[in-house]
């Protein structure tokens, strides 16, 4: 009921008060007010009037715009105002045909994407590299093995990890005709026909823009055939190509999109006109060329033959060292054996290698030195040689003269040596040992005669001087007398002291001494008298010895007459030396006595 | 070297691909036709004082598995449509062609050839259907892939109106 009472109100009020035949006063207000109602009118026209209220907008709608945007925050809120209707403007224009602003936007957004993609790469790029350089030599043999593993060349091996290409074509095509309006090749690389060529890859594109995503107008980024790719960059009037041996690193596809803008914009007129004359894009050959050239890397090759040489000076090291070690070892081991064979009471009759073990055959005199002993001295290890060696009597000199040793205890002072069987025994030993020598050294292995001819007995060689003594003294008695001279007491007394002085020595070394007084006369008077003379003056100095103290056992009395005289008889002298008794002193050995 | 892209036409089978074999050069195996629907090929025509580089876009058959891509004609500045001179339906199925041809690309220049013309016994156009397209402003030609009679003639003449545009 309210609402009612509320919509019918303004529909009430002018039925309430109609102008009665008030003709006068609806003239009146006429006369008045008519200017202004016409006037009135006419504008409520112009506002009901879409297309008056249009124009008259339009001739203010800049000018509101920046009035608006002069007042604060005025800006904001017609951006605010407007975007959605600017959004949905490129949306459907778009939708239309994406060629109008793809190719409005081309030449600011390449740029712009270029850079953003720029900057994520080099980050990408700098990590990469230094991993690649520092890890370079072992990685290097990483790639040996990998390339020995796959059966692939290094070379491949090494164009697929470090990303080295070699730009082998461009091609600049016109995309709407897919004529090449240039082409610019790298030394030495054999081409097929250029046109032909371009045309194939616009018909390819084509295909592929058919085929798959005809929408978006996007077309085959790039094409692999083998070891080449071919890298495609499409712009709105022009396709570069570049056939690139290998992989070329990401940021070449920036340089393509780089000459591609040039391109665009240098010859966007000549593009645009192009009826198949090539002449105006000759100038874009030296913009291909520096895709060619300033891409163009040389192979990172140079530390592959280093390290080929390294590994082969390696290899030849250790072979060379495996021939010398082993040289050293077959050098040691004859050396060895050679020693072994020069060495008295040992005979090699056969040696062989057995896994890696040396087998020794042969026979070895006990006497001869211990063959492990002579490993060890020769640096050789002792557990890499085993000895079968059978025992045997050795006739080698040095063998036979140690067995003459240790048998015959030679006392110090006598030396043994043998030559061919005859032992020779030199030096001064006591008579009881030099009594024995020869009778049992004929008994040694490896002797056949002795000769003891060289050893003297070292007893009568300490007794020597004291016999010389008493062998020089001469006792003289007067003519025809058997009594002492006067004045040779003295000499008797002394002589006496030396006789009973040797027979104590002597008998200390075991020597029995002997003594012969050997009584003599001169040549005057008859023999036979001479003959019991010499005689009785030999049996007086016994006599006085006797009384002396000297033991009978050790005295021979005996004369001589003058059949042994001392002197000749020319002078008085001569004959008086000739009365006298001397000394013949000799030892025999107590044990032969006995 | 002035440069024009053409295009050849027909339907399947009127002999297109044997027809000029002997007179481009060509790099790219026939595989490519049945596999991406184009092969391209090459002719070099004198005309006046110039050399001018033929890129013919070999266009694989029409039939009823395989629709010609339009998108092929692309830029072309001329095309040749060929036709069975023996086989009168391949006549109708290149005007229909044309016409699709012509909505898509544009009017450029462009020469009729009637292939198989060593066939005489079995041809199947009659003159007045000939002069009835002549007079719609169409270049004949009667050619022979067997004895390569006029297909040199074909280029030239297509050169020509090409040039003269």
């Amino acid at each position: 009921m309210p609402e009612q009472a509320q919509r019918r109100a303004p529909q009430g009020q002018p039925e309430e008060n109609p102008p009665d035949n008030n003709h006068a006063y609806e003239e009146l207000r006429h006369l008045i007010v008519a200017p202004e109602q016409e006037e009135i009118a006419d504008i409520q026209e112009r506002l009901e009037d879409r297309a008056r209220r249009a124009e008259d907008v339009s001739s203010v709608v800049a000018e509101a715009i920046s009035m608006r945007c002069e007042k604060k925050d005025g800006e904001r809120a017609l951006a605010k105002a407007l975007s959605p209707t600017i959004q949905e403007t490129l949306r459907e224009s778009v939708r239309k045909d994406p060629h109008v602003l793809a190719d409005a936007l081309f030449p600011m957004m390449g740029p712009a994407i270029r850079k953003s993609i720029t900057e994520t790469l080099r980050a990408m790029l700098e990590s990469f590299n230094a991993a690649l350089e520092h890890s370079l030599s072992a990685q290097g043999i990483k790639w040996r093995i990998e390339a020995f593993r796959t059966g692939k060349s290094f070379g491949e091996i090494v164009l697929m990890h470090s990303l080295l290409y070699r730009v082998e074509q461009v091609f600049l095509i016109h995309r709407q005709t897919g004529l090449v309006l240039s082409h610019v090749v790298a030394t030495s690389v054999s081409t097929q026909d250029p046109s032909m060529v371009a045309g194939m890859l616009s018909a390819i594109q084509q295909f592929v823009r058919d085929s798959f995503d005809s929408k978006n107008e996007e077309t085959l980024g790039s094409l692999n055939v083998g070891e080449l790719e071919v890298w495609i960059e499409d712009g709105p009037d022009a396709v570069i190509a570049a056939v690139i041996r290998g992989h070329a690193p990401p940021d070449y596809r920036l340089a393509m999109e780089e000459a591609l803008e040039e391109i665009q914009q240098r010859y966007s007129s000549a593009l645009e006109n192009f009826k198949g004359d090539a002449a105006p894009f000759q100038s874009a050959d030296e913009l291909l060329s520096r895709l060619l050239a300033t891409q163009h890397r040389e192979p990172v090759g140079e530390r592959k033959p280093r390290a080929a040489l390294a590994t082969i000076a390696i290899v030849v090291i250790l072979v060379l060292g495996w021939i010398g070690y082993s040289s050293y070892l077959l050098w040691e081991w004859s050396r060895f054996l050679n020693a072994v064979r020069g060495q008295p009471g040992i005979v090699v009759i056969s040696y062989d290698k057995q896994g890696g073990r040396y087998h020794i055959r042969g026979f070895k005199d006990p006497l001869a030195p211990d063959p492990n002993a002579l490993l060890s001295h020769a640096g050789l290890n002792p557990n890499n040689a085993e000895f079968d060696l059978a025992p045997y009597y050795s006739l080698d000199d040095a063998i036979v003269v140690q067995r003459a040793r240790q048998l015959l205890h030679p006392p110090e002072g006598v030396t043994l040596s043998e030559h061919q069987g005859e032992l020779d025994v030199e030096g001064t030993a006591s008579p009881r040992w030099i009594a024995g020598v020869a009778d049992r050294a004929i008994l040694i292995p490896g002797v056949a005669t002795v000769d003891v001819s060289h050893l003297q007995d070292s007893h009568l060689l300490q007794l020597k001087a004291p016999q010389s003594a008493i062998e020089s003294v001469f006792l003289l008695f007067p003519v025809g007398r058997a009594e002492l001279e006067p004045g040779q007491e003295n000499t008797f007394d002394q002589t006496q002291k030396q006789i009973r002085d040797i027979v104590a020595q002597a008998e200390h070394l075991g020597e029995q001494t002997s003594i012969e007084l050997i009584g003599h006369t001169d040549s005057t008077g008859i023999e036979g008298t001479n003959q019991l003379l010499s005689q009785q003056r030999a049996e007086q100095v016994r006599a006085r010895l006797l009384r002396g103290g000297v033991p009978p056992a050790n005295l021979r009395p005996r004369g001589v007459g003058t059949t042994q005289p001392l002197r000749t008889e020319d002078t008085e002298e001569g004959r008086r030396l000739n009365r006298s008794v001397t000394f013949k002193v000799t030892f025999t050995p107590t044990s032969a006595v006995n | 070297m002035l440069q024009k892209k053409i295009c050849m036409l027909g339907s399947f089978s009127v002999g297109k691909t044997s027809l000029v074999r002997r007179f481009v050069e060509s790099i790219f195996s026939d595989a490519y036709q049945t596999s991406i629907g184009v092969k391209i090929d090459k002719k070099v025509v004198r005309a006046g004082n110039e050399d001018v580089t033929l890129v013919l876009w070999d266009i694989h058959g029409e039939d009823v598995y395989q629709k010609i891509r339009m998108s092929y004609l692309r830029g072309m500045s001329g095309y040749l449509l060929a036709v069975d001179g023996t086989r009168r339906q391949t006549l109708d199925d290149a005007m229909a062609l044309n016409e699709r041809v012509i909505q898509e690309a544009g009017k450029v220049p462009a020469v009729l050839v009637l292939n198989k013309s060593d066939l005489t016994e079995k041809w199947e156009i009659d003159s007045t259907r000939e002069s009835e397209l002549t007079t719609a402003g169409w270049n004949i030609l009667r050619t022979s892939a067997k004895t390569g009679a006029s297909v040199e003639e074909v280029f030239s003449k297509l050169t020509a109106a090409m040039l003269a545009e």
